[in-house]
């Protein structure tokens, strides 16, 4: 047993640079240390759930890692998920659904197997005996789907403490939240010290369309038409949903203030944040030359933040949020992944937001379904005011659905508002740097609009 | 001497049925009054009756019904108007597309000044349509081919030409006196809306004859029949009785949800209502087994279920009732590419006793319904479809469906399909299946009321009368004029609508799946992409599985179905019996082109795929 722990730990600098979820993929991994292996199915095939310490210089993270081995079937999962450099059949397991449907039953039964433990939520009642399929479009996590009916993250990088997507989803269904999907049970265990948790498992909603899916659908409709007319004026028309969207993000905030409170910001933590603004703008400015024409306007839109009137009302917040972390269902629109953004530390992550971030979040989401379709084309600046026009509308119906609900309007706190949105599309530039230099245009054209608009 | 009213008429200067027109050499109501005031009235007695179709007592759950306006269909006798023997001679061509029952509005006795639904004898036939004896004949021609027939019946109001409206207003204290809504002034029943919000300002109306107000929830010149009275709710069992025992196969009961009245309330689907259904349904269930009531209750679905009636017996009021918000929805969905204003208003219907169905449909007589969508979504239908004022009528829109769909053959099939295969039985109105066009400038709804194109000859075949006598000038525009669009060019071309039409009724007959078969929404990631199962159990208990999955956009889409249920079964597609790769454990992805659609049967893998429809 120790000896495949080892085996698998010496192959995994090759290997988990080539899985889509590993986080540090930006610098080579110096050592990776097993930290606690444990049994969970024994004899062949085998599964054990693995947690290790990736080492990359001076950074230290942890990954967890379901492990399979068979001597005698060929396992039906990806070639990518075996790991190679082991003896025999040796693989990462969550693809194989004759495995992981231990976890589901697991989690039913509310077993520990040593520092495991499986746990249903209160009064949830499971079916058991299903199997589960990853779904393919997880980026930093791993989801399996249990027959239509439930949904199980396994978080990959580990976090101490109980998980934050799990606290607030729990926090939401103790006020009766209708916009998320019911929390039915969870996997922990320790890290070190410390309590950790490995996965959450939820309601599916078979029936829902995520928002990302929703929103381009519309856009591909307006940008297809030849006549001309307004987004309003034609068939695909997204701003009701927009709107109920905004009505459902409003009530989510209400929601997570009277599960857990809310707190004041005041002009020392407000400076904190401008400080962190500027920070981040005058990184990105230096690797991204095409920035530096926004500076000055970029860092007076951070630095009048300074000046708004304090205290702020600070919440716990959904700290990601943009069109592909909503759910239409047929009752409405969900949230999802409360985690926060997957590059944030934990103390970011845990630390108060205003709502206003979420609130700026998805007003950029709105600007990148607009442009999505022009990514890669040559400029055509007809196309190009079609897309604000589309953007403008749905940007214009989220707020106004968010000010319906929640009682004030969310551009009333326009320098806040500003900043928020002009923050986020400076991080968006980084990624967009580092990852898809096709797609930069998109934040640099949202981020030119926006000063236009403020001057 | 009676004292003199007004209009200087004395209640027997006038005969209750002056107001009848055209009515003197046929059997009528009022032709004679009987010595306590009560009119002599025709008996079913007094005519043929029509054989019988084969019993089958849930026929309308499979049923594919055919709406057709008597006045547009044919005319037999060249009078330039439509009639009962020539809907009678074109039966052989509604037997070959599939129809098994016919829906007649109204042609009753009547000035036509609400097409028809302005009844002013029950018991007597239009005359430029024919006589009752005509309509016995379409009943047994029709009975011979297996086809049945329904038609409206009005039981809220009547005409005010009606005798009994007659007698009402003259003589307060006579039989029918008692037969209408009258009240001194008109505050009473102030919470109920007016719902011809064009023509109506109140829902009273004064009668200087009786010096009175008189109730009436749709025209003021249909007063609102009293139920409160006994009279009343056994003469409207007597109507009913008396085209159930000339033949008849079942009635549109029209109106319904305003027959009582009640202050405080908006006076629909108040409980009395449903009581007096419950005993119109008993007579018809001990006297006439196998005669269907249809509701038209234009009400939200979970209002609209309570017109079955108990589901502990099956439902004990109307067989079936039109799904009304199901059909703007659906052209909706089309134009915005999403499944979900379906999907939510299928989710919000709750289920229905086990001897009902639904009514479905795209396109009938009436406007583009909207009353039973919400404001937001109202203005959007009209932006969309509606984009010639003249378009707008009353609170809908009056076009045909394939105007609607700006004639695209891609969208009409899409349509089709899923009317063919949504949970009810589908209602077709008659010429859609050829796609006929509509003539927005003819006045109020004959826009959509125009002759059926049967071929290219003078008057598009349906009628041999001079072009001027024509109750409505033909389609004559270059894209929908009959020259281009009739039954006769159709049927002769293998790739037709009309061929298209008549081979999805065959297919969706072999498969009572689509008609009785348990309706699963899929959902799905992709919004564009409706998919749902119909789900039977045959009578040898095997499950009989029809899978239905459209595109509702213009673009071709992926769709990932998880069909992790049927694991082992092969989809083969319903109208070339091709097999697709067998469904695995995995999602089950296919591929549709825009505007596409798929129906499949789902066999177990072993099978050949071989027809299993053995009802």
């Amino acid at each position: 047993m120790s000896e495949l722990i080892d085996q698998v730990a010496a192959a995994l600098p090759e290997w988990l640079p080539t899985q889509r979820w590993f986080g540090g993929k930006d610098r080579e991994i110096t050592a990776v240390r097993p930290l606690a292996s444990t049994t969970i199915l024994e004899g062949d095939p085998l599964l054990v759930h693995l947690v290790v310490e990736v080492e990359q210089d001076d950074r230290s993270e942890s990954y967890q890692l379901l492990i399979g081995r068979r001597d005698e079937q060929v396992p039906d999962v990806p070639a990518s998920a075996s790991i190679p450099g082991t003896d025999g059949l040796v693989y990462e397991a969550s693809g194989d659904a004759d495995l992981t449907c231990q976890l589901l039953d697991l989690i039913a039964g509310g077993e520990s197997i040593g520092d495991l433990r499986f746990e249903s939520e209160p009064g949830a009642e499971l079916d058991t005996g299903l199997r589960g399929h990853p779904i393919s479009s997880e980026q930093s996590n791993t989801s399996l789907v249990y027959g239509s009916q439930y949904i199980l993250k396994l978080f990959r990088k580990l976090t101490p403490g109980t998980n934050k997507d799990l606290l607030l989803h729990r926090a939401l269904r103790e006020v009766g939240s209708e916009h998320m999907a019911d929390p039915l049970g969870s996997i922990s265990g320790r890290l070190g010290d410390d309590v950790v948790t490995f996965g959450m498992l939820q309601r599916f909603m078979p029936d829902a369309a995520d928002g990302w899916v929703m929103a381009t659908t519309s856009v591909r409709d307006f940008m297809a038409d030849t006549s001309g007319l307004p987004p309003e004026e034609l068939g695909g028309d997204f701003a009701g949903e927009a709107y109920r969207l905004g009505r459902a993000v409003a009530d989510v905030h209400a929601d997570l203030a009277r599960a857990l409170g809310t707190e004041e910001a005041d002009a020392t933590q407000l400076e904190q944040t401008v400080e962190a603004m500027l920070q981040r703008l005058d990184r990105v400015v230096g690797d991204v030359p095409d920035l530096a024409q926004h500076t000055d306007g970029l860092a007076a839109a951070f630095r009048a933040v300074s000046d708004v009137p304090t205290p702020i009302t600070v919440q716990p917040v959904h700290g990601d949020l943009h069109l592909g972390q909503v759910l239409r269902t047929l009752q409405g629109w969900l949230l999802l992944d409360f985690e926060g953004e997957p590059a944030a530390s934990s103390a970011e992550r845990a630390a108060l937001r205003s709502p206003l971030r979420d609130v700026a979040g998805m007003l950029r989401s709105f600007d990148y379904a607009a442009q999505q379709l022009l990514v890669g084309l040559p400029e055509d600046e007809e196309q190009s005011e079609r897309a604000a026009a589309w953007a403008d509308r749905n940007r214009s119906a989220f707020c106004d659905g968010y000010a319906k609900a929640a009682g004030h309007d969310p551009r009333d706190s326009a320098v806040l508002l500003r900043a928020f949105e002009l923050d986020k599309a400076v991080y968006e530039v980084s990624y967009e740097h580092a990852n898809r230099r096709d797609w930069l245009v998109v934040p640099l054209t949202s981020i030119t609009r926006l000063m236009t608009e403020g001057s | 001497m009676s004292e003199r009213n007004e209009h200087g008429q004395s209640h027997e200067d006038v005969a209750p049925d002056h107001a009848l027109v055209g009515l003197e050499d046929t059997p009528h109501t009022g032709e004679a009054v009987e010595p306590d005031g009560t009119f002599v009235e025709p008996h079913s007695e007094d005519f043929a009756h029509a054989e019988q179709a084969p019993e089958n007592p849930e026929w309308f759950k499979r049923a594919v019904f055919y709406e057709v306006l008597v006045r547009a269909f044919a005319d037999s006798d060249g009078d330039g108007t439509g009639d009962l023997r020539g809907l009678a001679d074109k039966l052989d061509y509604l037997e070959w597309l599939g129809v098994d029952c016919l829906w007649l509005p109204p042609f009753y006795a009547s000035p036509l000044r609400d097409g028809g639904y302005d009844i002013s004898d029950f018991r007597a036939v239009l005359p430029e349509f024919g006589t009752v004896d005509d309509f016995v004949h379409l009943l047994e021609e029709a009975h011979s081919r297996g086809i049945r027939v329904i038609t409206d019946l009005v039981l809220n109001h009547t005409s005010d030409a009606h005798p009994w409206f007659q007698a009402s207003r003259q003589d307060p204290d006579g039989p029918y006196g008692d037969f209408y809504v009258w009240s001194d002034d008109d505050s009473a029943y102030s919470d109920a809306r007016i719902i011809f919000v064009d023509t109506e300002s109140s829902n009273w109306t004064y009668d200087p004859v009786r010096g009175q107000f008189y109730w009436h929830r749709f025209f003021s010149h249909q007063p609102d029949l009293n139920f409160e009275n006994p009279a009343v709710r056994e003469a409207m069992l007597d109507v009913l009785r008396f085209w159930l025992e000339i033949g008849i196969d079942g009635f549109r009961l029209d109106a319904v949800p305003y027959l009582f009245e009640e202050e405080g309330t908006n006076c629909e689907n108040l409980p009395r209502t449903h009581e007096y259904l419950k005993e119109v349904r008993a007579t018809v269930d001990r006297e006439f087994p196998g005669r269907v009531l249809l509701a038209e209750a234009n009400q939200w679905p979970a209002d609209v279920v309570e017109y079955f009636g108990d589901p502990e017996v099956g439902g004990d009021e109307c067989h079936m009732a039109f799904h009304f918000p199901l059909m703007p929805r659906i052209f909706m969905a089309v134009r915005r590419e999403s499944r979900f204003p379906i999907s939510e208003i299928l989710a919000q219907t709750p289920a229905i006793p086990d001897g009902t169905q639904w009514g479905i449909f795209l396109r009938n007589h009436d406007e583009l319904t909207l009353e039973m969508v919400t404001d937001d979504e109202r203005d959007y239908m009209y932006r969309e479809y509606a984009k010639d004022p003249r378009m707008k009528a009353n609170i809908g829109i009056r076009r045909r469906l394939a105007p609607l769909l700006e004639n695209d053959r891609n969208q009409l099939e899409l349509f089709t399909a899923m009317l063919l295969s949504l949970p009810g039985s589908p209602v077709l109105y008659y010429g859609d299946e050829i796609g006929m066009g509509d003539n927005i400038w003819l006045g109020d709804r004959d826009a959509v009321r125009t002759p059926m194109q049967w071929s290219p000859d003078r008057n598009a075949g349906f009628s041999r009368s001079d072009p001027g006598r024509v109750y409505l000038p033909p389609i004559m525009d270059p894209t929908y004029g009959y020259e281009a669009i009739n039954v006769e060019a159709q049927q002769g071309s293998d790739a037709s609508l009309l061929n298209w039409t008549r081979r999805m009724i065959a297919v969706r007959r072999e498969h009572p799946a689509f008609a009785e078969g348990e309706f699963v929404d899929l959902g799905g990631s992709n919004p564009s992409v409706l998919a749902y199962e119909r789900i039977w159990r045959r009578p040898d208990g095997e499950l009989d599985v029809v899978l239905c999955i459209n595109n509702l956009s213009r673009f071709p889409q992926p769709v990932e179905l998880n069909l992790g249920e049927h694991q082992g079964r092969v989809p083969v597609e319903l109208t070339g019996r091709v097999r697709f790769p067998r469904i695995g454990e995995l999602p089950y992805l296919l591929t549709l082109p825009g505007h596409g659609f798929y129906w499949f049967q789902l066999v177990e893998s072993d099978d050949d795929g071989e027809r299993r429809s053995m009802a």
